[in-house]
């Protein structure tokens, strides 16, 4: 019995069928502590999972009731011995995982003083911002695309230590990347933060983010990409972030319409805007709500998917100008791609 | 006292069917009404569910064009299945078995156990009224966290969300009225030679139950009543931006929603420690240790609800991780008496024992699953992932919704007369053993792998295509073996092979009365010497000391006539032990 058990669990381990149980390779070294920290307790489940369920199988089909069984079967009422072992032995299974998962959070938990990178997430419905500080709490830059996709996401470097603090405006979100084995809630109230370094070898990957705590309508769509650099590629991604982020917007072609919409509690203050057929326009776009809740006022077609003109979004409290190329006559959405909700849908009639 | 409802005049008058239904305090009646009950909530709950499996069958959205209307169905469906389904079934099962387990007549309050019934369905219609409502049903998941469960645009500005508070008030006032009531069953009614040693294991889980919902039952109560004061009276216990807290509704709300858990799952395994016994010819083996373990499990259950929330950065997390990791100690208790119950048995594979037999192997891997996410580390991996949904799902439905259905099979025979098709039984286990381990083992996959829950839609590069299409063919599969289920009863209500008194050879009690029973339960009772007095009238007093020959099954005094008390009996049982003779003449 003992030796099966042993078997089956090297089979498991061998073939490499347990795998698809497996998480995807660790990328920072706390994940890497998480990682075989899982692969223990992964060992121990496969191995009593096989003893007891290999023990339930065994009896029903060992001890089914044949046509010559008319005497009772010996009425066992129980058994001291066995009774206390099978208390005592996953007492101390149990009580060895505790330690070790102990030890193992002490280490992922440890937080340096001097951090290399502090970044401030802040997460809000329905969009992940990446505020990159100074030792003394500063904002350098603001990163507003989260995903790589639209030539965004949160930049950091190899091999330094990334200290991440978390706020939220509004509901409760979590900060998730599969391959860092973690996740963090964003608590609106509450600044959470942890700290990771990214293996030195894994400068050039992409790491997929999601938010895994529901939080609205568009729960699913709160993307981000975490960016592993090199130390002198993050330093150049960094200085034109800060750049970009002093940069003024382009000054508006002469001729051009410009149209004032402002957001406020997660609505425009118009749903109907109108502009002249094939000339350039803008519109003087402010966000009044909160600092942390984004907006913009992207162009689709009436289906309110198709994009046709996309802009950035902007942080709650500031004001912006956003310039449009100019657009064949018809009817249009406006909205903002942060909220697509009724409120923040408006139909944008050009003519 | 319970013997006033069971005097002649209390019956005299005729009644018709339906308005005897409606109207009925007798607890095998309303027992049956929750099972019915529970069981439609179930397959409402359930086509929730396969419309949440059509759309995550593969990406891109079929299904949902408003994804709002993606987050109500999961909403409904877990409400639903928890609070309409699952609790209640197992009330139900209780309902009908306990007080024929213990040798009393009826529950100890009939009529507030009628109330604690009638509540149920009027709080699942206000649930679902939701949908009928502007802004939809509740829609924040069922555990409806503020600030998303709070009133602000983004969040749930819809009465949806206050329907489905005052939906819960009421079906958690009904699980306490029910809990008390069975305790004060428990407690006083139990037949002379009664002793609580000698109780059920069904009627110890059902004990242990009712504790956990008196006690936590209450605390949910005063939390939702917090979120609606927040939502709609100005409130501020969970906003932060007037100086509330957000993660106080967490600790709370788990508070009662961690004993829930047990509340979900320990009646069902009082059921299986009935039918392992009957069906492997033997004794539960380590009878005390499987008492103290469920009342172990009660009380370590107060002391893990943290366990929820190791995300949050607000918990203290090595005392909850270690008392998470304990109570797998007893939970390993129970799953050993259950298989050594069956070592060295007789087995009949009757359709009761292979859904005990299912519950076993699918709780296993509930219990192993769960081990993982008391790791803290490993939780911070897997947390709100679909491994959580994997694990959750192993033990309310593989666990759980499969002892429900080994509870009726079980007990149809005792409750109609008529027992269930044995073949059709087979059909069903199997169709729902394969569909729910296609359904719910590759979440386990998922969730590794780092697919969140509660999203209606995925990227097709993420690699999550194929399993989530395996799982939503196992969900069909489910849904399925629900056909030949409500076929078998409806052909066997009519056709059915009569049950006799004691189709299985049973343990308990209510093997020893008709098939269904009469209005008061007994004629006579058996002498109860053991946990297996019917056992006992058919063998002898087998282990237990003495066997005693002789007449097993003694009469029963007439109502007035006093009881020979047993050395522990209670006072008062004389006046239980009323058998109602002069209503059997005027039926």
């Amino acid at each position: 019995m003992v030796l099966l058990l042993i078997a089956v669990v090297a089979v498991v381990f061998l073939t490499g069928a347990g795998s698809a149980l497996y998480p995807p390779a660790p990328a920072t070294d706390q994940a890497r502590e998480i990682a075989s920290l899982y692969d223990i307790v992964f060992a121990i489940a496969v191995a009593i999972f096989v003893a007891v369920e290999g023990l339930i199988v065994w009896s029903i089909i060992r001890y089914r009731r044949k046509p010559t069984d008319t005497d009772l079967p010996p009425q066992t009422h129980g058994n001291n011995f066995v009774e206390v072992l099978w208390t005592l032995i996953p007492t101390v299974i149990v009580l060895y995982l505790f330690v070790i998962s102990w030890q193992t959070l002490n280490n992922i938990e440890a937080v340096s003083v001097d951090p290399d990178v502090r970044v401030h997430a802040v997460a809000g419905q329905f969009q992940w911002q990446f505020e990159y500080l100074d030792a003394n709490g500063q904002v350098l830059a603001t990163q507003s695309v989260p995903v790589a996709d639209q030539g965004g996401g949160m930049a950091v470097p190899v091999g330094r230590t990334v200290y991440v603090t978390l706020d939220s405006p509004d509901v409760i979100h979590a900060w998730y990347v599969p391959r860092f084995l973690f996740k963090r809630d964003v608590v609106p109230g509450q600044t959470n933060h942890f700290e990771f370094t990214l293996d030195p070898s894994e400068a050039g990957q992409t790491y997929r983010g999601q938010c895994a705590e529901l939080c609205g309508t568009g729960h699913r769509v709160m993307l981000f990409d975490v960016l592993a650099l090199s130390q002198a590629d993050f330093d150049a991604w960094l200085a034109a972030l800060i750049e970009k982020s002093n940069a003024t917007p382009p000054p508006l072609p002469s001729g051009a319409t410009t149209l004032t919409l402002s957001a406020e509690n997660i609505a425009y203050d118009t749903l109907e805007l109108e502009v002249p057929a094939d000339t350039p326009f803008a519109i003087q776009f402010a966000n009044n709500d909160p600092p942390g809740v984004p907006h913009d006022a992207d162009i689709r077609e009436t289906d309110n998917t198709t994009v046709v003109q996309d802009q950035p979004t902007i942080d709650g409290g500031t004001s912006t100008t956003y310039t449009y190329d100019p657009l064949p006559a018809g009817t249009y959405t406006f909205i903002c791609s942060v909220h697509p909700i009724p409120a923040m849908t408006g139909t944008l009639t050009v003519r | 006292m319970a013997t006033h409802a069971l005097s002649p005049a209390a019956v005299a008058g005729y009644r018709g069917g339906l308005y005897e239904w409606l109207t009925t305090t007798d607890h095998k009646k309303i027992g049956i009404l929750y099972v019915i009950n529970s069981f439609l909530f179930f397959l409402i709950g359930g086509i929730f569910a396969l419309l949440v499996r059509a759309e995550l069958a593969a990406p891109g959205l079929q299904l949902f064009q408003n994804e709002h209307v993606y987050n109500e169905s999961f909403t409904i469906h877990a409400t639903v299945m928890i609070f309409l389904f699952i609790i209640p079934m197992l009330a139900g099962l209780g309902n009908f078995a306990v007080p024929l387990m213990i040798g009393a007549p009826d529950m100890a309050f009939p009529r507030i156990n009628a109330l604690s019934f009638w509540m149920l369905p009027l709080g699942g219609i206000l649930l679902l009224m939701g949908f009928l409502t502007p802004g939809g049903a509740a829609a924040a998941g069922w555990t409806s966290y503020p600030p998303l469960a709070g009133n602000s645009p983004l969040a749930s500005p819809g009465p949806g969300q206050d329907l489905w508070i005052a939906s819960l008030v009421l079906i958690g006032t009904s699980s306490i009225l029910g809990g008390i009531n069975f305790l004060v069953t428990i407690f006083k009614m139990r037949a002379p030679g009664m002793t609580l040693f000698r109780m059920p294991i069904m009627v110890w889980t059902v004990l242990v139950t009712s504790i956990l919902v008196v006690m936590a039952t209450p605390v949910i109560t005063s939390a939702i009543v917090m979120l609606y004061i927040d939502r709609n009276l100005g409130g501020s216990f969970f906003n932060p931006e007037s100086g509330g807290i957000a993660v106080l509704y967490q600790n709370v709300f788990w508070f009662y929603s961690h004993p829930a858990v047990y509340v979900m799952v320990l009646p069902a395994m009082g059921v299986i420690s009935e039918v392992l016994p009957v069906f492997s010819r033997k004794p539960l083996f380590g009878y005390k240790a499987f008492v103290f373990a469920t009342a172990g499990i009660g009380a370590l259950g107060f002391s893990v609800w943290a366990h929820h929330m190791f995300t949050t950065g607000a918990v203290f997390l090595p005392f909850f991780s270690l008392m998470t990791f304990l109570i797998a100690v007893p939970t390993g208790v129970k799953m050993f008496n259950w298989v050594f119950t069956m070592f060295r048995g007789q087995l009949t594979f009757s359709t009761p024992l292979l859904f005990a037999v299912g519950f076993l192997t699918m709780f296993l891997i509930g219990g192993i699953n769960g081990a993982f996410s008391a790791s803290v580390p490993v939780d911070f991996a897997l947390h709100d992932t679909y491994w959580v949904v994997a694990h959750l799902h192993y033990v309310l439905f593989g666990g759980s919704a499969f002892g429900v259905f080994a509870g009726i099979y079980y007990w149809f025979p005792k409750m109609t007369g008529r027992m269930l098709d044995e073949g059709l039984g087979k059909v069903q286990f199997v169709l729902m053993f394969i569909g729910f381990n296609l359904t719910f083992f590759p979440m386990h996959i998922l969730g590794v792998k780092g697919m969140p829950r509660r999203i209606a839609d995925y990227a097709s590069g993420a690699g999550w295509n194929d399993w989530n299409l395996v799982a939503t063919i196992g969900g069909f599969l489910i849904g399925l073996s629900m056909l030949p289920f409500i076929w078998n009863v409806f052909v066997s209500l009519r056709n059915g092979k009569v049950a006799g008194n004691d189709p299985w050879e049973g343990n308990t009690l209510e093997w020893a009365t008709t098939s269904p029973p009469p209005p008061y339960n007994f004629d006579r009772l058996p002498e109860i010497r053991s946990e297996r007095p019917l056992f006992d009238a058919r063998h002898g007093l087998v282990g237990h000391g003495e066997p005693e020959p002789g007449p097993a099954l003694l009469e029963q005094p007439a109502p007035s006539g006093e009881v020979p008390a047993a050395p522990d009996d209670e006072a008062g049982v004389g006046e239980q032990t009323t058998t109602g003779e002069d209503l059997e003449t005027k039926r």
